[in-house]
């Protein structure tokens, strides 16, 4: 989120809601909407595949095609840059790119738009125009944006609306995208990701030595620990394709299959192609589960040895910091001591990093301080987790958490009832900060940034401008914000690089003393001294730059996002003209499909019913979790479809009978046909937080005893066709096909 | 339809049944000198106004979704007793959704694995943490030894806190990989 939820409510006139259904996963931020409804007349726009709860509550719904998200935001700028009404003033001054987009646009008709899209062409014009006249308007999204084969240009395409419009860095405005688990967000930061070391710092090895230098280790140590260095440098197996990894049915890249699993409160049933990762837990030589609850992977997998469960404690028997989807970190308490023989997720860590022999090395860093302007052992025990969160506080730069200490947060929420909800502002003894000093919170005295890239406030107060990341120029053209955007109260005026050891004298026209100069790290990003931070706030800058956002990644595939029709398309005719990319050669180890598997066949003849998945109010991810609640499984006692009684009747189905969906790689669900009218007849929608049951085969007698879940079922991500984003490899959920025949 | 729901979902205790119940229990608070069973006994005022004595409030953040709601937790003698809405959180402002409200019984849920398990010949087995953790780690070292460390993939959480999130992403460092992965991907 650039914003946060009660800013929503401040402020917005528009939200704007794509692909999220916070009324089932997420009823307090719908709440935060509907107080937007109710104070400030706010207009709620809901587009989704599904008349949702959400869309329920819309003044505007638009029920879209799946997977053409892309096209519908093109057909809404189109309006907007044909009648003038983008923001000339900031797209000229903070945006590079923009005219590629434009004529992008300039192909996206209404007409065209509505035949891509489903939706009409007056309600695209309707829509297009009141958000052109009503500002601030938010954008609000979720998994239905992300889960796509093209769901990288989706989560692009829709910030630049906001650029369009000039509704970054204002109140009321931004994208709040609102994230699934509790610290999801907090996970995300710190990079428990195949792709990068955390903080976003990537995998190369100017990375890689920073790291090794914060957590007190050797750099050479560190890359003796990998099969070679090259592997050190490259991207490791996605959650979404680690099986290819065991089955290596695709072509791989790894220096070694992938024999052993181990996963710790991960959800595995919550993933597409189950039939496959099915396959892979019977093959692997090790399986070890560590969850409060039966991982369901225990239940999906028919091996008989070499598996494992360890009882793992919940948040609520340990103590730390969780990151709300806004930003802001909430110190979450002990409640009581871990139950049953569960063990802290920490705690089994520590265990096997000393069994494996890396636990001094492991732990170092939590008796590190920076002293003296260096990084250096002061003393000889740690604290968990006060000493965890200072070394983050110390290392992670790029994001801002410097202002993260044990000390602060907790007191943030000793005196939660102290913050202003709408603004985040402290009142009384917490006046000057924000509410859990959403990041970045540069150091330990900054109030954090409620609202990203607002340049009308202060550096010291938590504006900012967009960051420079992208070099000084492309094509010859400045990267560097117009000298009209001058961060507030900034000593620079204009747009500023973002600042390292060699630039920072010229830049904010200081002098540095030798000493400093000694100590200082290369650049904002690695300086554990501190002086670069401690220099930037001084002058009222940002370490990171004021930069122009751009709109054109000329790294992707797509440097601008364009449509490409989902991998199994409901629109062969669409195919031709709006084709998938090409198939990709090793991204993170495996080669992945697209243009191949959409047209291998015409997949809508065989499977003729749009696939949607969705979510339902008392579950959650893989849900395991509420399923083992009395009260909450007992509002879903089985695995259903939504279906339309006319899709039904085709079929001879009706309400409440058993159906089988089969997908195009060839598996199928067996699942109850419950008629709602919250789909059209085209499209049926699935829940997908069932597991418990596979391909009609009950699998109860997997659990161990005492442990089955109140309720069972099929998962959707069984028949979750085949599909992956070409950066992210996400897996296409929402976009894709199915078979139905009466059971 | 709803109806039919209704009915699968209170299998032994139907809509009239339960009024009665509830009528019962209304009139026990109106009147408390019935006579009561001899394992009951009708609270006296004191225990209306605090069931729980010398409990504590522990403050704590709701985890299931991102929302970030408070949440208030009653500990009496190292037990959760209670679950109280967090009336001056600056997110819920005394909301919770159907699922947070119910994070007391999740977290003590009947299903939970109670202790280390392995499976053997296709049976599920209990088993001690040090066996447990002797095997597991005898397990990895071996395959290690075999292919390197790429052998190995961790799938890390979207539930653990900050510390132990950063914590994991250096164990898969440490442990010489980067096949490590969480479900910000799905």
């Amino acid at each position: 989120m650039t914003n946060h939820f009660g800013d929503v409510v401040g402020h917005s006139k528009v939200i704007f809601i794509i692909g999220a259904n916070s009324a089932a996963a997420n009823p307090i931020g719908m709440k935060h909407f509907l107080q937007a409804k109710d104070r400030n007349n706010a207009q709620l726009i809901v587009v989704d595949p599904v008349f949702t709860k959400t869309a329920a509550k819309a003044d505007h719904f638009l029920r879209i095609r799946t997977g053409t998200d892309v096209a519908l935001v093109y057909g809404l700028m189109h309006v907007i840059f044909k009648n003038g009404w983008e923001d000339k003033e900031f797209i000229k001054t903070r945006v590079y790119g923009m005219d590629e987009i434009k004529a992008e646009a300039m192909k996206w008709t209404p007409e065209l738009t509505a035949d891509v899209t489903g939706i009409p062409a007056e309600q695209i014009v309707q829509i297009a125009t009141i958000l052109a006249k009503t500002k601030p308007a938010t954008v609000v999204w979720a998994l239905g944006i992300t889960q796509h084969s093209t769901g990288t240009s989706n989560t692009r395409i829709l910030p630049i609306l906001q650029l369009v419009l000039g509704n970054m860095g204002k109140n009321g405005g931004g994208c709040n995208i609102i994230r699934g688990h509790d610290n999801v967000q907090g996970s995300t930061d710190m990079c428990c990701l195949a792709d990068s070391l955390s903080g976003y710092y990537g995998l190369a090895e100017g990375s890689w030595k920073y790291f090794a230098k914060s957590w007190g280790v050797d750099y050479e140590w560190l890359k003796g620990r990998f099969a070679a260095p090259e592997w050190m440098q490259a991207k490791g197996f996605s959650l979404a394709k680690w099986w290819q990894g065991v089955l290596q049915e695709e072509t791989t890249y790894s220096s070694s299959p992938v024999r052993a699993l181990w996963v710790q409160g991960n959800g595995i049933t919550s993933m597409s192609q189950q039939v496959k990762i099915q396959e892979a837990l019977d093959k692997l030589d090790l399986v070890v589960l560590v969850d409060p609850f039966v991982n369901e992977a225990a239940v999906l997998t028919n091996r008989k040895d070499d598996m494992y469960l360890l009882p793992a404690a919940t948040q609520f028997e340990t103590e730390g910091s969780v990151t709300a989807t806004n930003r802001t970190s909430q110190w979450r308490s002990k409640v009581v001591d871990p139950l049953y023989e569960s063990k802290t997720d920490h705690d089994i860590m520590f265990l096997f990093a000393e069994r494996f022999g890396f636990y001094d090395e492991y732990t170092r860093a939590m008796k590190m301080a920076v002293k003296d302007r260096e990084l250096q052992p002061v003393k000889e025990e740690f604290v968990w987790p006060d000493d965890a969160c200072r070394e983050i506080a110390r290392t992670i730069k790029t994001i801002g958490l410097g202002g993260w200490t044990p000390e602060r947060l907790r007191k943030h929420q000793e005196n939660w009832h102290m913050f202003d909800p709408l603004t985040l502002e402290g009142k009384g003894p917490m006046k000057g900060e924000y509410y859990g000093l959403p990041w970045p919170s540069w150091d330990e005295n900054h109030p954090g940034s409620p609202v990203l890239y607002d340049v009308n406030t202060p550096v010291t107060a938590g504006g900012m401008g967009f960051r420079n990341r992208f070099g000084l120029e492309h094509d010859g053209v400045s990267q560097l914000a117009d000298p009209s955007v001058s961060v507030k109260d900034s000593k620079i005026a204009g747009g500023y690089p973002e600042i390292t050891k060699d630039n920072i004298e010229q830049v904010l026209g200081i002098t540095l003393t030798a000493a400093e100069k000694e100590k200082m790290g290369a650049n904002w990003k690695v300086d554990l001294s501190g002086i670069i931070n401690e220099k930037c706030l001084a002058a009222g800058v940002a370490p990171y730059g004021n930069a122009r956002a751009r709109v054109k990644v000329w790294q992707f595939p797509d440097p601008i996002p364009k449509h490409r029709e989902p991998i199994h398309s409901s629109r062969p005719d669409l195919v031709e003209r709006f084709p998938s990319y090409d198939d990709q050669k090793n991204n993170f180890r495996v080669d992945v499909k697209f243009v191949s598997e959409q047209k291998a066949q015409e997949w809508v003849k065989d499977f003729p019913t749009m696939l949607v998945s969705m979510r339902v109010v008392n579950l959650s991810g893989a849900g395991m979790l509420e399923r083992t609640s009395k009260y909450l499984s007992h509002l879903t006692p089985e695995m259903f479809a939504n279906i339309h009684p006319d899709l039904a009747l085709q079929y001879g189905l009706r309400d409440g009978d058993m159906m089988w969906l089969h997908a195009p790689q060839g598996t199928k669900i067996r699942v109850k046909a419950q008629y709602s009218l919250t789909v059209t007849p085209d499209r049926i929608a699935l829940p997908y937080n069932f597991a418990g049951v596979m391909q009609g085969v009950d699998l109860s007698d997997n659990y161990p005893e005492g442990t089955k879940p109140y309720t069972i079922g099929e998962s959707s991500n069984t028949i979750t066709n085949y599909g992956f984003d070409i950066i992210t490899q996400i897996p296409e959920y929402n976009a894709g096909l199915c078979r139905i025949e009466k059971a | 339809m709803i109806e039919k729901m209704r009915d699968k979902m209170t299998p032994r205790i139907g809509r009239r049944s339960f009024l009665k119940m509830a009528a019962v229990g209304a009139g026990v608070g109106a009147a408390a000198s019935l006579p009561l069973g001899r394992s009951l006994r009708a609270a006296t005022a004191a225990e209306v106004k605090e069931p729980f004595p010398g409990s504590k409030r522990v403050k704590t953040i709701c985890s299931i979704c991102s929302a970030g709601c408070g949440m208030i937790a009653e500990v009496q003698n190292g037990v959760w007793v209670r679950q109280d809405v967090a009336q001056d959180h600056p997110i819920s402002e005394g909301s919770h959704c159907c699922k947070g409200i119910d994070q007391i019984d999740l977290i003590k849920s009947k299903q939970r694995l109670k202790f280390p398990m392995k499976k053997e010949n296709g049976q599920w087995k209990r088993i001690g943490w040090d066996q447990a953790v002797d095997e597991i780690s005898g397990k990895m070292l071996a395959l290690r030894k075999e292919n390197g460390p790429d052998m190995a993939m961790f799938l890390g959480s979207a539930k653990f806190n900050l510390q132990q999130a950063y914590y994991f992403r250096k164990f898969a460092a440490m442990w010489g990989t980067n096949n490590i992965d969480h479900v910000a991907r799905i």
